[in-house]
């Protein structure tokens, strides 16, 4: 997973995560209250900037995980694009222009500020930061276990289409979907089992209750956090009054 | 279909939100419950969100020739009930906005509705329905998981209809629009995603009765599987 590793191979790895996320958020309002789709653009090159310039974000990583949002919008752009009248006929709608201004400016910068925090932050982290905001325990449990055990599914589907493809697994398409589904079957038992296994260690350990996990000590988080809540303002401020 | 970070307006973000919250509240209740029952379920729960995960990443050959990646709505409801697919899709669209930047945070709430509301009560129902009509076991599940899929990609349609109305034509012409562009690439998606759960229940029943056996929405006719 690519942004996993640039989340732990970023600058800004030791700040706090309360602090990205602040200035995600405020990314994100900034994104929603921008005045026109210049200002929303504006917000999302200086967020870009942030992540690549600040917490040294390769460009191309950033660029490559933008591209399935953007070919998204892309496509939901070129629907507003036409305008269907009555009779259910199509016709170019130029005066869809400035909606679709308005809607790319926005995605683009609400998807910058979702980047900024995801490259830059752990997941492990981000639980971290859930759990202090009081989500419940049940969910927290799920997100641990699914973050641990998708490590290993990964693991599970990378050998087993591996071999799968040695025996000419996907020579025509026929064969590839009976692979696919022989893989999802075989993965689908293996829930099962491991959960049974992952059961009976955390019996063998007392284990019978919520999830429990000693959260990193982060230095300079207050200092930290009051920088991100500023230039947060500042980047709301930039999208609510220049034009 | 995800819909991408800040695509809906604020408004419909939060009032999407607001309308996947009850089913959230509802589906961990009945998590709860089961925990307490079942206390080994908490792990398998567990194991089941990080499977709908990797399920969604894997290519999936489709009909038009190109290769997609299945929502694993309709296998996820069918193997683990609609309820339980709730917290644990709340979890996997989560963790697709944070590990993939697929979806977003603010489009957390519609995606869900569409994805882990949607698709796995159709699924289910569907499945259900077909069962008590005596169909034959593959037919239940592809019908299942191909209606299933196409509920859910509809109901983003009617997301996107109803947030960007058409000037001329209103919501229902919007529609047309979105669920007409999206369909090209969905409808095949949704056959192969039928055939591909089809695939895996038969590969269970051949390989692993009796785990299929132990499901709730396969329990009911266990002596047909």
């Amino acid at each position: 997973m690519l942004i996993e590793q640039a989340a732990y191979g970023n600058r800004w790895r030791q700040v706090c995560p309360q602090a990205k996320a602040c200035f995600a958020l405020a990314g994100l309002v900034a994104a929603f209250v921008a005045v026109s789709p210049g200002a929303a653009l504006r917000v999302a090159v200086l967020s870009c900037m942030v992540s690549c310039l600040g917490a040294g974000v390769p460009g191309g990583l950033y660029l490559r995980l933008a591209a399935p949002a953007s070919g998204f919008l892309a496509l939901s752009c070129l629907s507003l694009s036409v305008a269907v009248d009555s009779d259910f006929t199509w016709r170019w709608a130029p005066d869809a222009l400035p909606e679709m201004a308005a809607l790319a400016g926005r995605s683009l910068a609400a998807l910058a500020a979702l980047l900024g925090l995801v490259l830059t932050t752990p997941l492990t982290d981000l639980i971290g930061l859930l759990r202090r905001l009081r989500c419940p325990e049940v969910l927290l449990d799920l997100m641990v276990l699914c973050y641990r055990m998708l490590f290993v599914f990964s693991q599970a589907v990378h050998d087993t289409r591996t071999a799968q493809q040695a025996r000419l697994g996907d020579v025509t398409t026929r064969h590839g979907l009976r692979s696919l589904g022989r893989l999802a079957a075989h993965l689908a038992v293996q829930v099962w089992q491991r959960g049974h296994a992952l059961h009976l260690a955390a019996l063998a350990r007392n284990g019978d209750g919520a999830l429990r996990f000693l959260a990193p000590d982060f230095a300079h988080a207050g200092r930290d956090t009051a920088v991100a809540a500023l230039a947060g303002c500042l980047l709301i401020a930039l999208a609510r009054w220049t034009v | 279909m995800h819909i991408m970070e800040g695509f809906l307006p604020v408004e419909h973000a939060i009032g999407w939100s607001l309308a996947s919250l009850p089913f959230v509240a509802w589906g961990l209740r009945s998590v709860r419950r089961r925990l307490r029952e079942q206390p080994e379920q908490r792990m398998l729960l567990g194991v089941a969100a990080a499977f709908s995960f990797v399920l969604s990443a894997l290519k999936l050959p489709s009909l038009t020739g190109s290769s997609s990646h299945p929502t694993g709505v309709g296998l996820g409801a069918l193997l683990f009930g609609p309820l339980a697919m709730v917290p644990v899709g709340f979890v996997v669209l989560l963790f697709q906005a944070l590990l993939l930047a697929h979806g977003g945070l603010s489009t957390l709430g519609a995606n869900l509705f569409s994805m882990a509301v949607v698709g796995p009560f159709v699924a289910a129902g569907l499945f259900r329905l077909g069962r008590r009509c005596g169909l034959p076991l593959a037919g239940c599940v592809f019908i299942a998981a191909a209606l299933g899929d196409l509920a859910t990609y509809l109901t983003t349609s009617i997301q996107l209809a109803w947030a960007f109305p058409d000037p001329a034509g209103g919501f229902i012409a919007s529609l047309a629009k979105f669920g007409g562009i999206f369909a090209i690439t969905q409808i095949p998606l949704a056959i192969s995603e039928g055939l591909l759960t089809v695939l895996v229940v038969n590969t269970l029943a051949r390989f692993n009765p009796e785990e299929l056996k132990g499901l709730a929405l396969f329990a009911r006719r266990g002596a047909r599987v």
